[in-house]
């Protein structure tokens, strides 16, 4: 196999990049209660969610008979004590179940800084990981 | 059957008064292929004694048996069975469709409003009527608490859209919306003749039952009383002719009426629940139609802060057609406390002279009741749950030590939440005595949780569910179990690894026809549950399969489609997760013998 070495470089960058970038937001792994996303990001995962998720969960998130509401002591009982990475793998793997698993792993990201937002949760100035040992480390919890 | 292609421009007629909301967004933007020529008026008495090559309900007759008299399609021949041909509904919702043949026309309701008119014989679209979306001025206009939950992307998505069944009277087919108000549209023409606002949907008031048509009175239960608002749901009566209402019987008990004291002391805005989401049956006789109520919500007793009885939800209720009065309830499931809904189809059966009315909820009893009196008969516990115990001879269930859920305490019960038996109907065969009941086995692990008791809020509460196989399943979900009538005995068992999926369908040919999610479609003999023919669909076969006959030739009818309430995505997907189906490929697949 002949690689290019331009194309090594590149690749040895991104790599280079993505493990900074792991070990940047490993740093930033704290309690959801210091901030885990930014406000950008919930404005864009507000709109994914008006476009692929308020059919069934309502425009208030407060759910229906058939769709459990995402937000307030409904959301804390069914999530509270679990972690963003089990949060984020359910709707990955489950949502929208027309079509579960179909968005891009940024929509489902966006989405759930969304949910974060309307739950009250602080945000900060950078956007939540999309490292999955980040997200496993961040519990849901009151304050 | 004569068609008219060249068809004069639309004139919207709209008759009705708006209750709520301004009827801008209703102009459809209506698609009319063809005129229907020969369209032949349906009557009161048609309605009650349909032709047998028919099939004007939408459960056949007003008796809800789900049962075709028809007989050329037979044990004998059943593995000759063809497609004859498939029509491709919308798959911009969910699909359960329950089709109507008159006049060798199948009018079918699909997805978000759209009803279409197919030449039963062949599939070709006569007309069809298609709903515009509501416009902003109609989102902005609700008023309320619940006036964000109905955005435009509310009508775009999954999950909501359904529309199970219409119903033909006079010229008109008859449809209840996801926007909570009834339509009238020319069977002729697929042109809306009326629409009347029944109720605000921002307070989240929609419909998925159709209406039925009792006495010349247009009947339809209202659902989407989850959430607390000042009003709870009703069933209403209307006048076929423009929508007027002339009736509405609320189906909670308020706190200054008979049986009022049975929510506690729950203001009427902390009453819900008894949502009416499964169509009626009506007896002429008696002139009285026969309709479910659902659990009341939260789900919980200990959610809702009342424990008790509070009627009329898990009920059956008798009502006048003709004013709403209700001549009598009967509550199944007394302070009901576990989502085990008791909502579903009524079947009318005279036994031994005996006027009687079968249902059968969540939890798998068969109920007996006397139509005229509301008596009880009998229950037939088909034996699969283990949250309570039915007194045989008064028929008053008692919960099971342990069994009334606690806030944050799990529980184990069969079924799970999502119930053995569904919106998935059951069906009746007079040549057989017996009953074909879709059943899903399954249990769970529940732990029922709080929710805020504040107007807009409520709901069903949350609810952690660890889904599992049911004990006596060999780890099959799906089971059509064959009860013979009225002695309640298994007469067969045929399970198979998926979950059914529809209701069920019998014929005077001995068989019974189901589908299931994992997109076989199957014929069984009725008499022992023999599987003597199958078919896989596009999609998971979902709705009420029909029987119908044109010009001498007997038609199997299926429709198939995804999304929609309960378990269709959820239950499979986790327990028997090795099954897979398209997400698309809403349809009705039209089977009958070489020509």
């Amino acid at each position: 196999m002949i690689i290019k070495t331009s194309a090594i470089k590149i690749l040895t960058s991104i790599a280079v990049a993505l493990s900074l970038s792991a070990v940047s937001y490993a740093q930033d792994a704290g309690l959801i209660w210091d901030g885990v996303y930014s406000i950008d990001q919930a404005s864009r995962g507000e709109t994914v969610y008006s476009e692929t998720c308020v059919s069934c969960h309502g425009q208030d998130l407060g759910g229906n008979s058939n769709s459990p509401g995402l937000v307030g002591m409904g959301f804390m009982f069914l999530w509270e004590g679990r972690t963003l990475g089990e949060f984020f793998e359910k709707i990955r793997s489950d949502m929208p179940t027309d079509r579960p698993g179909q968005l891009t792993q940024q929509n489902y990201l966006d989405v759930l800084a969304y949910i974060l937002l309307k739950n009250a949760f602080p945000s900060r100035t950078e956007e939540l990981s999309s490292n999955l040992d980040i997200l496993n480390e961040i519990t849901i919890s009151s304050k | 059957m004569k068609i008219r292609t060249a068809r004069p421009s639309a004139v919207f007629a709209i008759t009705a008064q708006t209750i709520l909301l301004p009827l801008v967004f209703l102009l459809p933007a209506s698609l009319s292929q063809a005129q229907i020529e020969d369209f032949t008026s349906v009557t009161d008495e048609m309605l009650t004694s349909p032709p047998t090559d028919e099939w004007l309900s939408w459960r056949g007759t007003p008796a809800a048996w789900g049962y075709s008299s028809l007989d050329q399609i037979n044990t004998d021949n059943v593995n000759q069975l063809q497609l004859k041909w498939s029509f491709a509904l919308d798959d911009t919702g969910a699909v359960q469709a329950a089709p109507l043949i008159h006049d060798g026309i199948m009018f079918i309701p699909s997805a978000r409003g759209v009803i279409q008119a197919l030449d039963a014989v062949n599939g070709d679209l006569l007309w069809e009527y298609r709903p515009a979306p509501p416009t902003e001025d109609f989102i902005n206009s609700g008023e309320g608490t619940r006036a964000a939950i109905l955005p435009p992307g509310a009508f775009a998505g999954v999950g909501r859209g359904v529309q199970k069944n219409i119903a033909l009277y006079g010229d008109m087919i008859y449809a209840a919306t996801e926007t909570a108000s009834i339509r009238a549209i020319d069977a002729r023409s697929g042109l809306l003749v009326w629409e009347t606002q029944v109720a605000d949907p921002t307070l989240g008031y929609f419909y998925t039952a159709g209406p039925i048509v009792a006495n010349g009175t247009l009947v339809t239960g209202i659902t989407g009383c989850d959430r607390y608002k000042e009003d709870v749901c009703f069933i209403t009566g209307h006048d076929p002719a423009t929508g007027e209402q002339k009736w509405r019987t609320s189906t909670v008990a308020r706190p200054e009426d008979p049986g009022g004291d049975t929510w506690g002391d729950l203001p009427l805005r902390f009453r819900a629940g008894s949502d009416a989401w499964v169509a009626g049956s009506y007896d002429p006789d008696a002139n009285l139609i026969y309709w479910g109520t659902s659990q009341a919500k939260p789900w919980a007793r200990a959610v809702r802060g009342s424990d008790g009885d509070a009627l009329y939800t898990n009920s059956t209720l008798a009502l006048n057609p003709d004013n709403g009065q209700m001549a009598w309830y009967f509550q199944h499931l007394p302070g009901e406390t576990h989502d085990m809904d008791e909502v579903f189809e009524n079947i009318l059966i005279d036994v031994d002279g005996r006027k009687s009315l079968f249902k059968m909820g969540k939890l798998g009893i068969l109920w007996q009741l006397d139509r005229e009196t509301g008596e009880f008969i009998k229950g037939t516990d088909i034996g699969y749950q283990t949250i309570v115990n039915l007194d045989p001879i008064t028929g008053k269930i008692s919960y099971r030590d342990g069994m009334i859920p606690r806030i944050g305490e799990e529980l184990n019960m069969c079924p799970s939440t999502s119930g053995f038996k569904s919106w998935r109907a059951m069906a009746y065969s007079p040549d057989t005595s017996a009953m074909y009941i879709p059943i899903t086995l399954n249990c769970e692990l529940a732990t029922f949780g709080p929710t805020e008791r504040q107007l807009g809020g409520g709901g069903t509460g949350p609810v952690r569910r660890v889904n599992y196989h049911h004990p006596e399943s060999d780890g099959n979900l799906g089971e059509v179990l064959a009860l013979n009538i009225p002695s309640g005995e298994v007469k067969w068992r045929y399970r198979t690894r998926a979950p059914f999926n529809t209701a069920a369908l019998t014929t005077a040919g001995g068989l019974v026809f189901i589908g299931d999610w994992n997109r076989t479609m199957s014929a069984l003999d009725a008499e022992n549950g023999e599987l003597l023919w199958k078919v896989r669909l596009a999609t998971s076969n979902q709705g009420f399969p029909i029987s119908y006959s044109v010009d001498g030739k007997q038609y199997i009818a299926m429709p198939a489609g995804t999304g929609g309430a309960s378990w269709s995505g959820s239950l499979p997907r986790e327990l028997t997760p090795e099954l897979s189906r398209p997400r698309n490929g809403s349809s009705i697949n039209v089977f009958a013998l070489p020509d």
